[in-house]
């Protein structure tokens, strides 16, 4: 019991103009559950890569059960035993869910897959698992949640002892999370280690036993047992220094101003039935609900990109049929940042200054469409120095951006064109403790000078510290609204007692 | 009170500026410039006719100026993420209404040539139109419109003339064949014979695409949307226009190089740039234009036909057969791209270990 499985000493990791793991140690054992703990930007995914054959590493020592390993490719790290469920799904839709299990080993006799031995394996690993799917059925047609039960489900397949679990719980609800612990804590039952990557500090409490802390590409806690540090600790670890709390002063909410966004009985052609709210200038109104309500959605409607077949949108008082969101931008002033950030939200292999200027050149352009550089240059190095952005150069392609960073280009494209009205998408999944917290002022001091904000957002707590008013969105039609006076479990309780609400009117 | 939030820490100056600048001899256009210079000064060691500026270099220059039309013609396509397969077809399809013009009409020659780009940009936009309506892919959209076109150019030469070529010249268009630089004094510096007065064309077109795609606002919208469409069209670029727009001027680059391929070999003909399509890609993609989109090259363009030109003529000249010499065209393409790919992977490593 308790044997180490893996172990890697002094990893060293070098990209151009960052040493992305500078000195970084692990000790993985057998039977326990491990938190990788890091800001954007402190080198967890290079670590998960190296240890998953993807990056070779420039300097250190790999070790695999006391004897010294090279992971070439990522198919060596599968040998090894290495399992790892990355954040971004990598099943293939049109497949069942019994071929993307077996996937990576398809059962095979003489040479072709042989579909008919794949079913049981497939279902073994997902009894193991506690999960209850069919394996024929088309991974397309499952939740996220279940997708993800499927990822794991392909790593036990393999016989992975050690399995890497990157950002798990980003887009599940707070049951399909329970459940997953129910599931890793299995998984460590059965002598596999898990570790989990999360910036989530509740989840890590309740799930892990070890810790590792990751900053600026080094290990600042290796492997310690979670119980000897409290939730401060690892966050001053994290980020580097006692961080205290900080309350974000108060901001006076003009109820009685004229809406600058109205939506009045709207019903849309992707099954949004009679959606009623108003946001006020100055104010944040939050759009709260599970993945899935539909809340994107409305708002790309809104945009121009779903067609509206009922009711009626006001924006800044006028009667606004919008047709795209380029009549959004210019007619009405309205920007969106997208949850969706690496296909919809940035231009990844594209300089930042693009990235940033995009939505102002029709402004900047002289005769013939001639877009002075220096102006180009101006408004975006204005907005990098604003935001805090923290770039190389302008010239620099966004892609070489932490997420964080990434974030804020996309939200500096919108304060360049100065919209009167954000929509706001998830702005920080996947972001860091430190990250997160400059996000929340920054929008907060937005709708401080007068901007309104219709803020979308999954994180409970994110929605009780910003929003003023709370509107609570399932499947598609608005439930209620909650006036924030941001206690916590107050403003929960409440939230959860009418996303029920509709259950039990369903059921 | 302003919207400043101070970043929470600050970078120091050295991490700002340290950057990732490559070396400057990763610039692919530099290596491509060495390449066909190297090259060109070779074969003029093997073969000191290789430089002959009247019988060689001119009629290659008249060449690679349009096949770089075409492969500019090809560029745009790709800007918007998108491909043209029919760029030889709609080459024909505008050559052959300048013939028309010539030949029915008795237009001069400029206006036959304002006929033919303006039929080029309307094939284009009719394709163009297709796609950004449909969302048919443009390989699936181009591919059909070649063959449609095929099918219409062939008709209409057999029907209109008797052997399959509109053969009335307009006042002008031999010199445009033959004249070169060493054509045009002042007082007593001429030009030199080796550069074609053809060129001028493909000198226009890459003047106006360098404008339109380094300092305009519809350049760069073209750029973004080939990047990502759907974070193009949420940024309030109208994408459908721009997709327009790019298969338009792939469509009126295509017919302006058909034109000069009529005038340069003197008769209007229905095969003209039925070789058009594999050079097209060869150019734009060896200049460092991205096939996914978002990325091009206007002088890359010309220094990739140009690079394609010697080979050509080089081997042609050392007496290598047509057959072989495919074979030996294809290794050396093959390795100047992995030259880049070479000359990237190196100089990534040399950032790395500076680090």
């Amino acid at each position: 019991m308790n044997s180490v499985l893996l172990e890697c000493r002094d990893l060293v990791k070098v990209f151009p103009g960052v040493r992305a793991l500078d000195g970084v140690g692990l000790r993985l054992t057998a039977g326990s559950v491990h938190a990788l703990l890091g800001e954007n930007g402190a080198g967890k995914s290079t670590l998960i890569k190296v240890l998953t054959g993807v990056h070779a590493p420039d300097g250190g020592t790999l070790a695999w059960e006391g004897e010294p390993v090279q992971l070439r490719s990522p198919l060596e790290a599968t040998r090894t035993g290495i399992g790892v469920v990355h954040q971004e799904r990598n099943l293939i839709p049109g497949f069942s869910v019994a071929e993307n299990i077996t996937l990576q080993k398809p059962p095979s006799r003489r040479g072709l897959v042989d579909y008919a031995a794949m079913t049981e394996p497939a279902a073994g690993c997902l009894t193991e698992l506690g999960v209850d799917l069919a394996p024929d059925r088309p991974v397309r047609e499952l939740s996220v949640a279940q997708q993800q039960l499927v990822e794991i489900a392909k790593a036990l397949y393999t016989e992975s002892r050690v399995l890497l679990l990157d950002e798990p719980t980003a887009s599940l609800s707070p049951e399909e999370t329970e459940r997953l612990f129910e599931v890793i804590r299995r998984l460590a039952e059965r002598g596999a280690c898990v570790v989990f990557v999360s910036h989530k500090l509740e989840e890590v409490f309740a799930v892990c036993d070890t810790v590792t802390v990751l900053r600026d590409g080094k290990s600042v806690l290796e492997s310690s047992p979670l119980a000897d540090h409290s939730h401060d600790d690892i966050v001053s670890l994290m980020v580097g220094r006692a961080h205290a709390a900080t309350e974000l002063h108060p901001r006076p909410v003009d109820r009685s101003a004229a809406p600058a966004l109205e939506l009045d009985g709207v019903a849309t052609a992707g099954g949004h039935r009679d959606i009623s709210l108003a946001v006020r200038p100055g104010e944040i109104v939050g759009l709260y609900g599970l993945v899935g309500a539909g809340r994107s959605e409305l708002v790309k409607a809104v945009l121009g990109l779903g067609r509206i077949t009922a009711g009626e949108v006001r924006v800044h008082g006028r009667t606004a049929r919008i047709s795209s969101p380029r009549q959004a931008l210019h007619e009405f002033g309205i920007g969106y940042v997208t949850e969706n950030r690496k296909e919809e939200g940035v231009f990844l292999e594209q300089p930042i200054v693009r990235n940033i200027t995009v939505t102002v050149w029709r402004r900047l352009a002289r005769a013939f469409g001639f877009v002075p550089a220096r102006k180009e240059r101006e408004t975006a190095q204005g907005l990098v120095e604003r935001l805090g952005i923290r770039i190389a150069g302008l010239a620099q392609n966004a892609g070489e951006l932490s997420g964080g960073n990434q974030q804020k280009v996309s939200l500096a494209k919108w304060l360049a064109a100065d919209t009167r009205l954000l929509v706001i998408d998830e702005p920080t999944v996947g972001v860091d403790v430190r990250t997160k917290r400059a996000f929340h002022e920054l929008i907060w001091e937005l709708a401080h000078d007068g901007l309104p904000i219709l803020l979308i957002s999954s994180d409970l707590a994110e929605m009780v510290t910003l929003a003023d008013r709370i509107v609570v969105m399932t499947d598609h039609r608005v439930r209620g609204e909650v006036d924030n006076d941001r206690d916590y479990d107050r403003m929960s309780g409440r939230i959860i007692r009418l996303i029920h609400d509709r259950d039990a009117v369903r059921s | 009170m302003t919207t400043s939030v101070s970043p929470p820490e600050t970078v120091p100056a050295q991490e700002r500026t340290a950057g990732h600048r490559m070396p400057f001899w990763v610039n692919q256009r530099l290596g491509l410039l060495v390449l066909v210079i190297a090259l060109s000064m070779l074969f003029g060691v093997l073969r000191p006719a290789f430089l002959d500026q009247r019988l060689v270099l001119f009629p290659l220059l008249r060449d690679v100026a349009t096949l770089t039309v075409v492969a500019l013609a090809q560029m745009v396509a790709l800007s918007v993420g998108h491909m043209n397969l029919a760029v030889g077809r709609m080459a024909a399809f505008g050559a052959m209404f300048a013939g028309i013009g010539y030949d029915r009409l008795h237009l001069p020659m400029q206006a036959g040539l304002l006929l033919c780009l303006a039929a080029g940009a309307a094939i284009g936009a009719v394709t163009g139109w297709l796609i950004a309506r449909t969302g048919v892919s443009s390989f699936v959209v181009t591919l059909a419109m070649d063959f449609a076109l095929l099918g219409l150019v062939s008709l209409m030469y057999s029907g209109l003339t008797e052997d399959a070529a509109f053969t009335t010249r307009p006042a002008g268009i031999d010199a445009l064949r033959s004249y070169s630089l060493a054509d045009i004094c002042v007082g007593p510096l001429c030009g030199s014979p080796a550069v074609p007065q053809l060129a001028q064309f493909t000198v226009f077109a890459m003047l106006g695409l360098g404008f339109l795609y380094g300092c305009t606002r519809i350049g760069r919208e073209l750029l973004l949307t080939g990047a990502i469409p759907a974070a193009a069209e949420l940024s309030g670029i109208p994408t459908g226009r721009r997709v327009l727009l790019a298969h338009t001027l792939s469509g009126l680059l295509a017919a302006l190089a058909g034109f000069m391929a009529a005038a340069g070999t003197g008769t209007f003909r229905a095969s003209i740039g039925d070789d058009f399509m594999l050079p097209s890609f060869l150019g734009a993609v060896l200049g460092g234009t991205l096939l996914t989109g978002g990325v091009v090259s206007v002088l890359g363009t010309l220094l990739g036909t140009a690079l394609v030109g010697v080979i050509r003529k080089g081997l042609d000249l050392l007496g290598v057969g047509l057959e072989s010499l495919n074979i030996y065209l294809g290794c050396i393409l093959l390795l100047a791209l992995s030259a880049d790919r070479i000359r990237t992977v190196v100089s990534y490593r040399k950032v790395v270990r500076s680090t």
